[in-house]
């Protein structure tokens, strides 16, 4: 479940990011869609890394073997 | 104007697409020309088309003010040189336009001209002469010791002679004749001789050569002068020697002369007679002293005169410039001689007509004319010039896209993702939040100071630094979130978001080197696990992640590139883009690559042992094979086969229809019929006003074939390779911390465990500059590199033609920053 949430975690920072830029810097209808769609797409980049990471090692198949004098 | 579907999919997004142009003409009389021009320089916002571009240069309109302003120029140009030899720095405009008349400027230009080449002929006249007396001077010093020594041993000779011979001559006599024959004691022709300079290097040769010809019938001493000795002529320090040279007889005088001259050997008048030696040498002082005043004196009129040329230089260099570039654009518009005005054509955007019309209106009222402009509309079907909006963030991006080429005009704009996705796929080539934060701090400096540094002069590399600090500074800022992700900070892992999540298998961990450590809690929640670092199944497990991380980041670009030309062929309204090419390849590319990014999940999710290559490599030898152990989920072979054949006949939908379909709608539009309503509408909208006038759109239909057949093989091709071109992403990733870990491991640890503060200092210098020169510049570039490679190419090639030409308005805030 630690993955859902982290998930849900990164929706909401999105969403409040996304509402603080157009609040903050709003000239526009067609340029806070752009920055709307920075910012969307700035979250989805850095879910998707966190997701892979996560998922690779939810499950794995080999494990840390320490080295000698450690 | 070029007409465009509008709307596509999703409401207008600033910089996604360039802004709408139209051609504009503006008809201006003649006496409200210069000035129409200037506003609209100052506005900066259209691009004229030059109408006369058959003339050549000389036979266009304002040729002749041309060459004024380039007279001008010439001579402020002559200004900055004699002000940079001076050590005079022209005083920094920043001020308003003061309203200055260019023909005050030239007259001014004209006087301060002959002025100050006046003084500087009379400064080489008289720093000429300077020199001339310094070499006197010397030749008046040494000849004088010459003749000196000469003298006694002359004396000393008589003396001599006078004792051998004191028996039989008259003793009071004696010395006096003597003493005449001592200058000469053999023959009693006159000597003449002659004094002056030659230059070091040529003195042997000079003597040589003067021996020759007299035939030995010279005697010649030199001297040689410590110093070196400004030369008159050349106006350089140069060696030389004082030289004397005896001689008898007119011819032999004047083959010394000429020899003289041929070597650049300066001659000077020199008396035998000591007084008149000593005279001429309180002389030589005393007029090299005056002189001395004098040249100082015409020095500081220069440099005040320079000073008074140095107060208005910038102004008077900007007002010359600018009128320059007035002159050539009027150049450039057209001559209506029966009705008296020009008539101009450019490109502008939709949004600066009313601002172009109101500065029309300010000319025409400044310029006192009766009649106004006039301002309209053209319609063509020429392709406008691309123009984005750019603020000094997005600048810097869309010259990096603009670098590859220049999009077409209304094409999807790679930029707009790229603002994101580069400084991430940077990031993710370069992660580590230690190196992240330098690079941070760097960048904040040129961020917060960028008013000041904007203003000055920085040199190659820091202007492209600045240039690009706001991509610097995405760039950091996405290191240090992946530095978070990687843990490493410097290569060292930190567990700072939960206790890492392996323990020892028992409680004596005697197991830990040879099986390894097992999982018992819970996933660790940010990024990866930092007991991973320093162990020896690290690279297997790293190189496993990042390898799989690469292909899904890949494939999702690629896909975004994809859903790019789906969003351009909605705009232009091309179904058959959309059916027959933008479908063919989602599921072409989806199907396998799509596919296996799927697999790796479900392999991820499952913690299943299926071997991936095997399952990929034989869905194409042997897809009916039963798949056994590297089954990943139920009906996988179901899939697989169907997934391969939706790719096969992919291949055939993207490479068949469209030239059949091209041509169909090629042949109905030339029936005549303007508005056919196919099912398939055109493929490029252009409203046809003048129905069959678009003879310049020849169909081959064996080129579109051969151009459709290139497009597939390269798509079909290139999905494979594009893929795994994007597992540079894992390969520099693994570069920058197998780097980071050496310095830190073999340079920093190392000289801690010396115990000496002296070694720990040396190693500490060497991890910085170390750090600092391979890690934060060299890869830095290089990540960089290779980051800017997978947009312009892999990300690119799905959907960017990029084949538009730049808008290029005539504007003034340019010309501040050329170097002419």
């Amino acid at each position: 479940m630690g993955f859902l949430v982290t998930t849900l975690i990164f929706v909401a920072v999105g969403i409040i990011a996304s509402l603080c830029v157009t609040i903050c810097c709003n000239r526009g209808p067609s340029t806070n869609l752009l920055h709307l769609t920075l910012i969307i797409s700035a979250t989805v980049c850095c879910w998707m890394m966190w997701a892979i990471v996560y998922l690779a090692q939810m499950k794995p198949l080999i494990v840390p073997i320490l080295n000698e004098g450690e | 104007m070029a007409e465009i579907g509008g709307g596509g999919c999703c409401p207008p997004m600033d910089l996604m697409r360039s802004e709408p142009m139209q051609l504009v003409q503006v008809i201006v009389p003649m006496e409200s020309a210069h000035l129409t021009v200037s506003y609209l320089g100052d506005l900066g916002l259209v691009q004229f088309k030059d109408l006369n571009s058959e003339k050549s240069p000389f036979q266009r309109t304002y040729a002749a003010q041309i060459k004024r302003c380039g007279e001008m120029a010439r001579k402020l140009r002559f200004f900055k040189d004699q002000m940079s030899k001076a050590g005079v720095s022209p005083k920094e405009f920043l001020g308003k336009d003061v309203d200055i008349d260019l023909d005050d400027v030239e007259v001014k230009l004209g006087e301060l001209e002959a002025e100050l080449s006046e003084i500087n002929a009379n400064n080489d006249k008289l720093q000429r002469s300077y020199n001339e007396l310094m070499e006197y001077k010397l030749v008046l010093e040494k000849a004088g010791e010459f003749f000196a020594s000469a003298h006694r041993s002359a004396t000393a000779q008589q003396s001599e002679t006078e004792s051998q011979q004191v028996v039989g001559e008259d003793a009071l006599e004696a010395p006096l004749l003597q003493e005449e024959k001592s200058v000469d004691p053999t023959k009693q022709v006159k000597l003449g001789f002659l004094t002056g300079l030659v230059p070091r290097e040529k003195s042997m040769v000079f003597e040589r050569i003067l021996f020759r010809a007299t035939r030995g019938n010279i005697f010649i001493r030199q001297s040689v002068i410590e110093e070196s000795v400004v030369d008159p002529n050349s106006g350089e320090k140069a060696e030389k020697n004082v030289f004397v040279v005896f001689y008898s007889g007119e011819r032999a005088k004047s083959k010394i002369l000429k020899i003289c001259e041929a070597f650049g050997a300066n001659r000077y008048p020199f008396s035998e007679e000591l007084s008149k030696q000593a005279q001429m040498m309180t002389e030589v002082t005393g007029r090299l002293a005056e002189l001395k005043t004098t040249i100082s004196a015409g020095l500081d009129h220069r440099k005040i005169l320079l000073e008074t040329i140095g107060d208005k230089f910038e102004q008077w260099n900007l007002k010359v410039r600018k009128e320059k570039a007035i002159y050539h654009t009027l150049n450039m518009l057209s001559l209506d001689v029966t009705k008296k005005c020009l008539v101009g054509e450019g490109w502008s955007p939709v949004f600066a007509a009313t601002e172009i019309q109101k500065a029309l209106q300010r000319a025409a009222v400044d310029s006192n004319s009766q009649v106004g402009s006039i301002f309209q509309v053209l319609r063509t079907k020429e392709m406008p010039p691309t123009f984005f909006r750019t603020n000094k963030f997005t600048t810097a991006f869309q010259e990096i896209v603009d670098a590859y080429g220049v999009a077409k005009y209304q094409e999807a704009n790679p930029t707009v993702f790229t603002i994101v996705t580069f400084p991430f796929l940077f990031a993710v080539m370069f992660g580590d939040w230690g190196h992240g934060i330098c690079l941070l701090l760097a960048t904040m400096y040129l961020v917060l100071n960028e008013r000041k540094l904007s203003n000055q002069k920085l040199g190659d590399i820091m202007e492209m630094a600045f240039g690009g600090r706001y991509v610097i500074l995405m760039m950091s800022l996405f290191s240090i979130y992946t530095g978070l992700i990687y843990n490493e900070f410097f290569s060292v892992p930190f567990p700072l978001f939960a206790p890492s999540a392996y323990e020892c298998r028992d409680a004596s961990c005697s197991e830990a080197t040879t099986i390894g450590l097992i999982k018992t809690r819970d996933t660790y929640p940010f990024g990866v696990d930092p007991v991973w670092h320093g162990t020896r199944s690290e690279l297997p497990f790293l190189n496993s992640l990042k390898m799989k991380m690469s292909i899904l980041l890949g494939v999702a670009q690629m896909n975004l590139g994809i859903i790019m030309s789906f969003c351009n062929a909605k705009f232009f309204k091309s179904a058959v883009n959309i059916w027959f090419q933008f479908v063919p390849q989602m599921i072409f590319l989806n199907c396998l690559f799509g596919y296996l990014s799927a697999l790796i999940i479900i392999k991820w999710c499952t913690g299943s042992q299926a071997d991936l290559y095997h399952v990929m490599i034989y869905m194409f030898l042997s897809p009916m094979e039963d798949l056994g152990e590297n089954q990943l989920f139920p009906h996988q072979k179901t899939v697989q086969l169907t997934f391969l054949f939706l790719a096969l006949i992919s291949v055939p939908w993207m490479l068949l229809p469209k030239p059949f379909i091209l041509k169909k709608q090629h042949e109905a539009r030339h029936q005549g019929q303007s508005y056919a309503q196919l099912e398939e509408t055109d493929e490029s909208l252009q409203v046809e006003t003048n129905g069959g006038a678009h003879g310049h759109e020849e169909f081959e239909f064996s080129e579109i074939f051969v151009h459709q057949l290139i497009h597939t093989i390269e798509f079909v091709l290139g999905a494979v390779s594009n893929t795994a071109s994007y597992l540079r992403l894992w390969a520099l990733s693994l570069a920058h911390s197998e780097l980071s870990s050496v310095f830190y491991e073999k340079v920093l640890l190392m000289a801690l465990s010396f115990n000496n503060i002296l070694i720990l200092i040396v190693g500490l210098l060497v991890f910085i500059f170390a750090t600092v020169g391979v890690l934060l510049v060299m890869e830095t570039l290089s990540a960089f590199l290779h980051a800017l490679r997978l947009h312009w190419v892999e990300y690119q090639n799905k959907f960017y033609e990029g084949d538009g030409y730049k808008f290029d308005p005539f504007t003034f805030t340019l010309l501040g920053n050329e170097d002419e």
